[in-house]
């Protein structure tokens, strides 16, 4: 309602706190008498550990204890697990290798823990830690992705005879041929989706502490939402109740999806804190973060695609080898399917698909969800393969799309996921129109006068957003006058205090001054808290909120019409007032009286305290979309590709607040265009050795890599969800990469490079320049 | 141990410090102005940035030893003491400049820092002139369009409001 | 990371052999070299301080000489342990020859680097490496013309 409800662009209540230095984040925790803790990390990406000597280190200054994976054992700590679960045709599981918190007997990639060092001081536990004596045994090691499936390629785990955990695949490998054989044209590219570190500007961090006379330790680390963690660590791992566990994460500075994991410094610092008297912190630095948290995307895929005379899709293959790392991260090993293929064909009606998965292990870093986690893959891939058929055919892009949309929904896709509704058709030509499409030739001719090769491209993506389907939120009436929402999600710069506020005053008439977000604790949070990932916060906690203040308003009733002397079934209830025949009582002054039981009628408890645990109709999600149109510079003396017009119309369903809207899709867009134009992880293919943990080696996106985004919405509500809103989040990351790849192709057709792996950098761009010129020379 | 001294935030502060404390360490540890952010450790990030005798600076690329003496402003110092927020930080809420708000303080004092020696600096400026601080939330765009209206409103008083589609 | 070089020595070819191998000539012309110490005729252990871009360890390293056929070659093999900067190690041929009163040494080396060291300092182990080297020769080519020059 009003000027403050669903739809208004509202600035955001935290920004004031965050703007003046009063926001506080994990490293700004310090406890009393706490001692600090160091990690020592492998230097080498595989190798056997003969001997730990810690005798120097222990007798070093300041030391209070150092640990390794004997002590865990000895303890009974068990590996972390990994909850995934997915079979081969044949019904071979998904191998799952012990992961302990510290290395045993082996280190699998450069920077895996392998002590824990807690001293006085952080700089005492540091250089105790070169005092440590490890004895390792260096063998081969395997990192290049494309060749981890290979029989001669270094295998990780002996349990394996290859590097090869899981092979998943669709049952259409012989039909999909068989209309390869006979259909009219087919295209067939080989591609990498480039592994990316997810870089939140928190470097990782954590404090704990454990109290003796209540038993139970508390964990502050960054998060997006602890509650799976710390209960993962109570019941998997530590083997302790779970209440005698809590976990806090304060101001969180960005987590993309990473942040949500049960890294094995958090089980440590929880499990050291049982065994010291004293509160610890450990702090890494961002080369360690570099190394600790989760990498996202690494794929190689050979896609192809088979088409009718009409350039109508006849069928999809796509076969990828994922690099999941030396463990098993979350999700790693499924992600490629349960995220990507669940939506491939993604804007498209592909009739037969199949699709494999073989998920590698490698000696690196592992690798987990990272915006978007397995759909920017194959919408990059589907829009390659839309190109590489529009080019067959001889027919523009667009047209190729055109003959290829999904019109009618909901459309199952061939891995059943049901895409609930869009304007795929519209969307494209509300982005040619708003991105002045017809003008482009014109702009390209005056590049050319500047002795730039201009080039446009389209990216055309469906995103499928919702994650896990439940979600729990709790709305209460405190006696000041406030009203606290306890939330499940958790807001790590998304903004959830000023959505939910305007939720509240939407379906309340609460005023957004009133209303405070708790969050982030696992002892407030609802029991059916899950957290913020998978673009869900709105279409769960959101509509967990909106039901939870439905049921206020039935209590409300009730206690209204006892207040007005009315029947509660003849009371209204709008604006945040309750009618009955001619009185009227506020909702204020209802949540007010529903404190005093003097006010209640009989049988009825106060305070107005709801609590919603919504959990969506089977895996049902909802698919934002979009369509991202790129206009890109090419400097063909240095190969520098610059992007110079940006529009991007998209489909998020409902708007909440197209402020924050805006800034979850311009923010996507900046991830995707960090994968495709600068972010690349390199790791030394003999030796494993990561070669770009700092931001001097690895490209962050700057202020400068961007022109001003035209940002447009084409909304088409959600029928799944009572908000009709789409997950915004990653949107950005799925259009823009394709986007940006084929205005930089097609800026190049005159040297007729087909394709260039991601990012695009000057160096890879001017190589491929030369190689096209020196192929034409020969 | 060193004994250093200098004003920060108008008030003058000191305190011993090991030589090789840097300047950051020292706002965050002993002063406990814990506004001022560490993202890296390669000065690249600026999310550290505060004004050192007048100019914006990465707190992590000098010693606290070597501030002896200095004016120093963090982000605590920006806003007046009754709250009002400076311009630059009403201008990054008005546009969205930021989410997370990790980034945020050195964003703030670098845009400040901006907005002085460069009044009225248009887009491609701006862009250049960030080029030190790192966001991965925003893409930039609010902190670039908050920059220009922020600078603005330091000139003339008044911040121009942003404008929905 | 490979590399390759030569130098000429003013010195007679024995004298330049005794010369690589003795820890107190070694330790004056390794940069950042804090000791070497001969464990047998064919290992020495060193301490070492070396910055690679921003990252400065404190290498303690041993070496190894095989396939000694003096004094007119052998490979030299070494490692080193720069604690939480993480490791370094390589080999190279050394080769000496005669030429008037001169020696002619040719060397031919590879290096790898792990950990924070190549993580953050990849790119600039190359260049280091060919630093190291040339301020190495330049010291040994002066102290062997120092010694000459003494002993003339």
């Amino acid at each position: 309602m009003g000027q403050y409800g669903i739809g208004q662009p509202i600035r955001r209540k935290e920004d004031a706190r965050l703007l003046t230095g009063n926001g506080r984040y994990t490293d700004d925790v310090n406890l009393d008498g706490q001692a600090y803790v160091y990690f020592l990390r492998s230097p080498y990406a595989h190798a056997k550990i003969n001997e730990i000597g810690l005798a120097d280190a222990l007798a070093a200054s300041g030391v209070i204890a150092i640990y390794t994976s004997a002590d865990l054992i000895a303890d009974g700590v068990k590996p972390i697990p990994c909850e995934a679960n997915a079979k081969s045709l044949k019904g071979v599981p998904l191998f799952k290798p012990p992961r302990h918190a510290l290395a045993f007997e082996r280190v699998r990639y450069a920077g895996e823990p392998v002590a824990m060092i807690i001293a006085e001081t952080y700089n005492e536990a540091r250089d105790a830690s070169e005092l440590i004596q490890i004895d390792y045994e260096e063998l081969p090691a395997v990192a290049d992705t494309s060749r981890l499936a290979d029989a001669d390629a270094p295998v990780v785990w002996d349990d394996l005879d290859s590097n090869v955990g899981l092979h998943w695949e669709t049952q259409e490998s012989a039909v999909s041929e068989a209309i390869f054989k006979t259909a009219y044209k087919t295209v067939e590219l080989d591609l990498l989706n480039n592994r990316l570190v997810g870089n939140p500007m928190e470097p990782r961090c954590a404090v704990s502490h454990h109290d003796a006379q209540t038993g139970r330790t508390t964990l502050y680390a960054p998060s997006q939402g602890g509650r799976r963690v710390i209960n993962a660590i109570a019941k998997d791992i530590l083997n302790v109740p779970p209440q005698s566990l809590r976990m806090v994460s304060l101001d969180t500075g960005g987590g993309f999806g990473i942040r949500s994991k049960t890294y094995p410094e958090l089980v440590l610092m929880v499990w050291a804190a049982r065994k010291q008297p004293r509160a610890l912190k450990w702090r890494a630095d961002r080369g360690e973060t570099f190394v600790s948290d989760a990498h996202g995307r690494d794929q190689s895929t050979k896609a192809s695609a088979a088409f009718d005379k009409d350039g109508k899709i006849l069928a999809v293959r796509n076969e990828t080898i994922v690099n999941v790392g030396a463990y098993l991260s979350e999700n790693g090993a499924i992600l490629a399917m349960m995220g990507g293929g669940k939506i491939m064909g993604t804007a498209y009606d592909v009739p037969v698909l199949y699709f494999s998965v073989k998920s590698c292990f490698s000696n690196t870093v592992p690798t987990d969800t990272y915006r978007g986690a397995g759909r920017p893959e194959v919408n990059f891939i589907m829009e390659r393969l839309i190109e590489l058929g529009a080019e067959a055919f001889g027919i523009s892009s667009i047209e190729m799309r055109k003959r290829n949309f999904i019109r009618e929904f909901p459309y199952k896709t061939q891995m059943g996921c049901l895409i609930d509704s869009g304007d795929f058709p519209g969307t494209l030509d509300m982005t040619l129109e708003k991105g002045d499409y017809a003008g482009f030739e014109a702009r390209k001719a005056e590049s050319k006068a500047r002795g730039k090769l201009r080039g446009i491209g389209i990216g055309y993506y469906v995103e499928g957003a919702g994650g896990r389907p439940f979600e729990e939120m709790r709305v209460r009436f405190e006696k000041d006058g406030k009203v606290k929402i306890f939330a499940g999600t958790f807001s790590h710069g998304q903004g959830h205090d000023t959505v939910y506020s305007q939720l509240l005053n939407e379906y309340l008439g609460v005023d957004a001054s009133k209303v405070e977000l708790i969050q982030g604790d696992s002892d407030t949070s609802p029991k059916g808290a899950v957290g913020t990932f998978g673009s869900r916060s709105s279409m769960m906690g959101g509509v967990a909120i909106k039901r939870a203040s439905e049921a206020i308003v039935e209590k409300g009733k009730k206690i209204a019409g006892h207040l007005m002397q009315t029947e509660p079934t003849k009371v209204t209830f709008k604006d945040g007032v309750f009618h009955g025949g001619s009185s009227s009582v506020t909702l204020e002054e209802v949540a007010r009286a529903a404190q005093d039981p003097s006010k209640l009628p009989e049988g009825l408890e106060g305070p107005l305290d709801e609590s919603y645990y919504y959990e969506r109709q089977g895996e049902s999600q909802n698919f934002p979309n979009g369509c991202h149109l790129i206009e890109a510079e090419v400097d063909p003396d240095t190969g520098t590709v610059e992007i110079v017009k940006f529009t991007a119309i998209d489909d998020c369903g409902t708007v909440l607040n197209p402020l924050i809207v805006d800034g979850q899709v311009l923010g996507g867009i900046a991830q995707g265009i960090g994968q495709a134009l600068v972010e690349n992880t390199v790791f030394d293919n003999e030796t494993g050795q990561l070669l770009t943990a700092s931001f001097m080696d690895y490209g962050m996106p700057r202020a400068s890599d961007f022109p001003m985004i035209g940002i447009y919405f084409n909304s088409v509500p959600s029928p799944t969800n009572d908000l009709g809103v789409k997950g915004a989040g990653e949107a950005g990351a799925c259009g823009a990469p394709p986007a940006l790849v084929h205005a930089a192709l097609d800026a190049l057709k005159g040297y007729g490079i087909r394709h260039i792996d991601m990012p695009l950098t000057p160096e890879k761009v001017w190589r491929a320049i030369q190689a096209a010129k020196s192929g034409k020379a020969a | 141990m060193a004994k250093i001294s200098m004003k920060v935030n108008g008030k003058t502060v000191s305190g011993d410090v090991e030589p090789r404390t840097l300047l950051v360490q020292f706002i965050r540890e002993h002063l406990g102005l814990t506004g001022t952010h560490v993202g890296c450790d390669t000065s690249q990030c600026g999310a550290c940035n505060v004004h050192y005798n007048g100019e914006a600076i990465k707190s992590c690329t000098i010693l606290a030893v070597q501030a002896d003496g200095s004016e120093v402003v963090t982000i605590e110092g920006l806003a007046k003491p009754d709250g009002t927020l400076h311009p630059m930080q009403a201008a990054f809420r008005e546009y969205h400049g930021l989410q997370c708000g990790y980034c945020t303080p050195g964003m703030v004092m670098v845009a400040v820092d901006i907005a002085r020696r460069l009044p009225g600096a248009d887009e491609e400026t701006v862009r250049e002139e960030l080029y030190g601080n790192i966001c991965r939330c925003t893409g930039y765009q609010g902190i670039v369009e908050a920059v220009m209206a922020g600078s603005e409103a330091m000139q003339t008083g008044v911040l121009p409001l942003k404008e929905h589609h | 990371m490979d590399m390759s070089g030569e130098q000429r020595i003013p010195a007679p070819q024995q004298a330049v052999w005794d010369a690589l191998f003795d820890p107190e000539v070694l330790k004056l012309c390794i940069p950042g070299c804090d000791s070497v110490e001969k464990v047998s005729d064919t290992q020495f252990t060193a301490k070492v301080v070396v910055a690679v871009g921003p990252v400065k360890a404190k290498f303690a390293g041993e070496v190894a000489l095989e396939e000694l056929n003096a004094p007119n070659n052998c490979t030299i093999n070494g490692k080193g342990s720069g604690g939480i900067a993480g490791f370094g190690k390589g080999n190279a041929k050394v080769e000496l020859s005669t030429e008037g009163n001169e020696t002619i040494l040719k060397y031919t080396a590879n290096a790898s680097v792990g950990g924070k060291l190549a993580q953050i300092g990849a790119r600039l182990v190359d260049s280091t490496a060919k630093k190291l080297a040339d301020e190495f020769f330049k010291r040994f080519v002066k102290l062997m013309t120092d010694r000459a020059a003494a002993g003339a």
